[in-house]
């Protein structure tokens, strides 16, 4: 049984305007800035400032709260919905214990990247699934041969992200004691202000948070208790910049940014594997089959060709280009997600997909794809970067990813 | 119990696949869920004392190569020089008696339209300067379109030049009307009504597709130019010496031995699992059974990667025939030609009428006036019935499988009915002489011989999957799953009773390069 809640489909490029999220009421009453975009069909808060920075040291000092709803969710029932996924997923999905999420992609029968998200094990017969992009048709064409129902949730359930140091004190105040011990990683049902909620420890923004799923009729009620919870502890709403600068420190990917789910891919060039973009510690390769299995063994064997990784450009080097121009160093104002190329020696090895500077740790910071000889630590390269309308590039390391990676994430 | 291969269904391809690969010297064991051999050629007893060779009663397309190569002349089988004629029955006046040789036609033909009779001569004289390079195409696996090697391009321009040797005139010819609808192709050479009817007929036997179709002139094409004297004693007695032959070569013949399902580990076979949860082990297994029935209900999901899955899912046979079987007390006799026997007779006097008949099919119902396809094996096997008396068994076209709100027993009477109506309208003394009658539904073949959608070819004659059939990944009888072949009717040149997808398989197998 599929159980497809009608969504407003919005292509990119659509004509059709957005709609609103549940929490539209409240976010909408506090975006002064009217700095919205398109998030899967809905509007979503840039910045409910003209300037994000509030927002982003809420999520890196107090707290942010971000309406997450967009999410595609999924929910799979029955019996077999853990082996289902697992034949789905390149993570065995089985190996998560009930009250367990799981960040997982999903492949092609070619072990190309569909598209990634978390998985939770709600209860025995019950897994919820989150993607960037629609999953149902890809869900159900896995389907056969074994007892399970899907359901779309994406409309009827209602997602916060609360992040940030003080995220899990302002969760206590209205949800007690089961959220102080969830670790991370880890879901509970719970009760909320006296709502029905699911709390997760998981986020986009790599440091401690979670996110609260309650019916959509309860969203108003969720908003009003987290801000009036939040307010002593400095919680404020943020939008997508403030969480975009958050995830490139926190070195996650995203979909249609750093890498592009296979479908829409126009070449094979633009697809990737688990292992080309980081995932491949989410991959379990010697098990019972799942689709891309084959294709993922026999990369394994030969090696893969790509690698993703963090780039760190250097100060001194960017301050000194700006000054042969007679111009001090200029930083965009936002994360940026222009891919542009790197070079080893004069030759292209690679691009850099996305980039921030960290405002927290004083270092600009890119994320990369790069041929897997050039991936290693340490590896001196050179990035583009434009300057006065004139193409240059400077140096850039590869370094450790994250970038970001505070104790208290998973403390 | 280990063995090196298996043979799923011990019908004529399950027998051809397993005789041949037992005299290239493997071990053999045929796996058959039935007590019987034979499939839809199987004997079947539907009342005391008279008996049908099952489903399929023509022979005419039984390849004689594979035949010879199993020495089945010395296992009993005999063919006939020709086929007997069809007889068409009107309305109004004497009908057609129809001879596929066209000098023995042309007074039958010219006594409705001397124009056709002599344009039938042209056109048996287009369908043999054809019938060499369609033959070819069915005679051979088809081609690999992956394929790189010498051996693969040579096998291609084999059949270009088989192609360019037509001549350009018939080269053009064939491509123009392949893809047209047999409706349109007859009336370019016809204009008797009966003789177009007679001749789209078969070309509609058993699928989800009426005259004015498209891509019917390639499946009446394949049809006759394959055709030549069937098989003495019909499809029963081929399985007999097919059987006979399987078993002096060493196979072992294990009926009434379901399979639960193929064993796979590692993409690769393993074996198979009865019912009786019996396994044997084997690296090979081949397959007679449907496509559909092999990959999506014998092997695990888990399996078969998901476009090859869809493509499965996506593979049609919704079958269209059910099947009519008659224990006559006398002779079937027509009312336009009394005191004469025909062997085989085939209703439907317009190609309109076979649209008619075919239109309610498409919406989940049967048709009341259904187009029948009779023939009367007594005449020829007198022994099939006590004495002066016969069987008719009689393939209904315009029975749909998903018959909306299912099959049920008075549905099923009020086919038969149908059935027997039409029958009565040329010869209405049937009626009285009925002793017994079998219907069987779509549904009731499916459960009887395990066809999924009871389509009697294994899937639709459609151009998308005939040659490629039942799917590129597959269309060269071995699987995705390393060791599993389909050797049935799902495989190309397709179904009725040729022994050619059994022999094709088993060709493949013998020459598939050894593995690590």
């Amino acid at each position: 049984m599929v159980l497809a809640v009608r969504r407003p489909k919005q292509a990119k490029g659509s004509l059709r305007m957005p709609i609103p999220t549940p929490f539209h009421p409240r976010t909408s009453a506090l975006c002064t800035s009217y700095r919205w975009k398109q998030w899967a069909g809905y509007y979503a808060v840039c910045s409910y400032e003209m300037n994000h920075e509030r927002e982003y040291f809420a999520f890196r000092h107090a707290a942010g709260l971000l309406d997450v709803s967009p999410l595609y969710k999924y929910d799979v029932g029955g019996r077999d919905a853990a082996a289902f996924l697992s034949r789905v997923m390149a993570r065995d999905v089985r190996k998560l214990k009930v009250g367990q999420v799981g960040y997982c992609c999903w492949c092609n029968e070619e072990g190309h990247v569909l598209d990634d998200g978390t998985v939770t094990r709600l209860d025995d017969t019950r897994v919820r699934v989150t993607a960037a992009e629609p999953a149902l048709a890809w869900l159900d064409r896995n389907r056969r041969g074994f007892d399970v129902a899907l359901e779309d949730v994406s409309e009827r359930i209602a997602t916060l992200a609360l992040q940030g140091p003080n995220s899990r004190e302002i969760l206590k105040q209205v949800c007690g004691a089961d959220v102080e011990r969830l670790k991370f990683f880890r879901a509970t049902a719970t009760k909320l202000d006296g709502l029905a909620a699911v709390v997760t420890r998981t986020g986009y923004t790599g440091d401690l948070g979670y996110e609260v799923w309650v019916a959509r009729d309860d969203a108003l009620a969720l908003w009003d208790a987290l801000v009036a919870a939040g307010k002593p502890y400095g919680l404020e709403p943020a939008g997508l910049d403030a969480l975009d600068v958050t995830r490139v420190e926190a070195g996650f990917i995203l979909n249609g940014v750093d890498y592009f789910g296979a479908r829409d891919c126009v070449i094979p060039s633009q697809k990737s594997t688990p292992y080309e973009i980081g995932l491949g510690g989410t991959v379990h390769l010697d098990r019972d089959p799942f689709v891309g299995q084959e294709a993922l063994k026999r990369e394994v064997a030969r090696g893969s060709e790509w690698a993703f990784v963090g780039l760190e450009i250097k100060w001194d080097e960017m301050e000194r280009l700006y000054d042969s121009f007679g111009l001090p160093p200029h930083l965009p104002a936002t994360a940026w997600r222009t891919a542009v190329p790197v070079y080893a020696n004069g030759k292209q090895v690679g691009q850099a997909t996305s980039g921030t500077w960290s405002p927290l740790l004083k270092r600009n910071l890119a994320l990369a794809s790069l041929r897997t000889p050039h991936a290693k630590l340490g590896t001196p390269l050179e990035i583009e970067h434009t300057i006065e309308y004139q193409r240059r590039t400077l140096p850039a390391t590869v370094v450790e990813k994250p970038f970001f990676d505070p104790e208290r994430k998973r403390a | 119990m280990k063995v090196d291969a298996v043979v799923i269904g011990a019908g004529h391809n399950g027998l051809t696949t397993a005789a041949l690969l037992a005299k290239s010297g493997r071990k053999i064991v045929v796996v058959e869920k039935r007590d019987k051999v034979g499939g839809l050629c199987a004997l079947e007893e539907f009342h005391p004392g008279f008996k049908v060779p099952g489903v399929h009663l023509d022979t005419s397309g039984v390849r004689r190569d594979v035949a010879e190569s199993l020495d089945l002349a010395r296992h009993g089988l005999a063919f006939v020089a020709e086929e007997p004629p069809v007889f068409a029955p009107a309305s109004d006046g004497p009908g057609l008696l129809l001879h596929r040789d066209p000098a023995k036609a042309d007074a039958e033909i010219r006594a409705h339209s001397a124009r056709d009779a002599k344009r039938y001569v042209e056109f048996r004289a287009f369908i043999g300067r054809v019938r060499g390079f369609i033959a070819r195409l069915l005679n051979e696996p088809p081609p690999d379109l992956n394929g790189t090697g010498a051996g693969e391009l040579w096998d291609l321009a084999r059949t270009a030049i088989a192609l360019r040797r037509l001549g350009a005139d018939d080269m053009l010819e064939i491509a123009r009307i392949a893809p047209t609808c047999v409706a349109d192709w007859l009336n370019g050479w016809f204009e008797c009504e009966l003789l177009k009817a007679a001749l789209a007929g078969p070309s509609l036997h058993g699928t989800f597709m009426g005259p004015w179709s498209s891509g019917t002139t390639a499946t009446s094409l394949l049809q006759e130019c394959v055709a030549s004297g069937g098989v003495r004693g019909g499809s029963a007695a081929l399985v007999t010496a097919l059987h006979a032959a399987a078993r002096a070569a060493g196979v072992d013949v294990r009926l009434g031995s379901a399979v639960e399902h193929i064993d796979v580990a590692g993409g690769r076979v393993k074996g198979v699992t009865l019912a009786s949860r019996e396994t044997i082990e084997c690296s090979i297994v081949a397959s007679s059974c449907d496509p559909k029935r092999t990959l999506l209900d014998l092997v695990a999901a888990t399996h078969l990667a998901p476009r090859f899955a869809m493509a499965m899912r996506n593979y049609r046979m919704r079958g269209t025939s059910a099947k009519v079987h008659l224990a006559l007390r006398r002779p079937l006799e027509f009312r336009a030609r009394p005191g004469q026997v025909f062997e085989i007779a085939r209703t439907g006097e317009t190609l309109d009428e076979l649209e008619r008949a075919f239109d309610p099919v498409k919406y989940r119902k049967f048709s009341s006036e259904p187009i029948l396809e009779i023939r009367v094996p007594s005449i020829s096997s007198p022994e099939l019935a006590p004495a002066g008396q016969h069987v008719a068994s009689i393939l209904v076209n315009g029975a749909p499988a998903e018959l909306e709100g299912g099959w049920t027993d008075a549905r099923r009477d009020e086919l038969g009915n149908a059935v027997v109506n039409a029958l009565a309208r040329y010869a209405p003394g049937v009626r009285e002489s009925i002793v017994a009658r079998e219907v069987l539904t779509p549904l009731d073949i499916e459960q009887r011989y395990g066809v999924t959608g009871g389509h009697i070819h294994h899937g639709e004659h459609a151009l998308d999957q005939l040659v490629m059939r039942p799917a590129p990944q597959c269309a060269r009888y071995a699987t995705p799953i390393e060791g599993l072949y389909l050797c049935g009717s799902g495989s190309h040149p397709g179904g009725g009773v040729t022994c050619a997808p059994g022999a094709l398989a088993a060709k493949t197998i013998i020459e598939r390069p050894a593995r690590p």
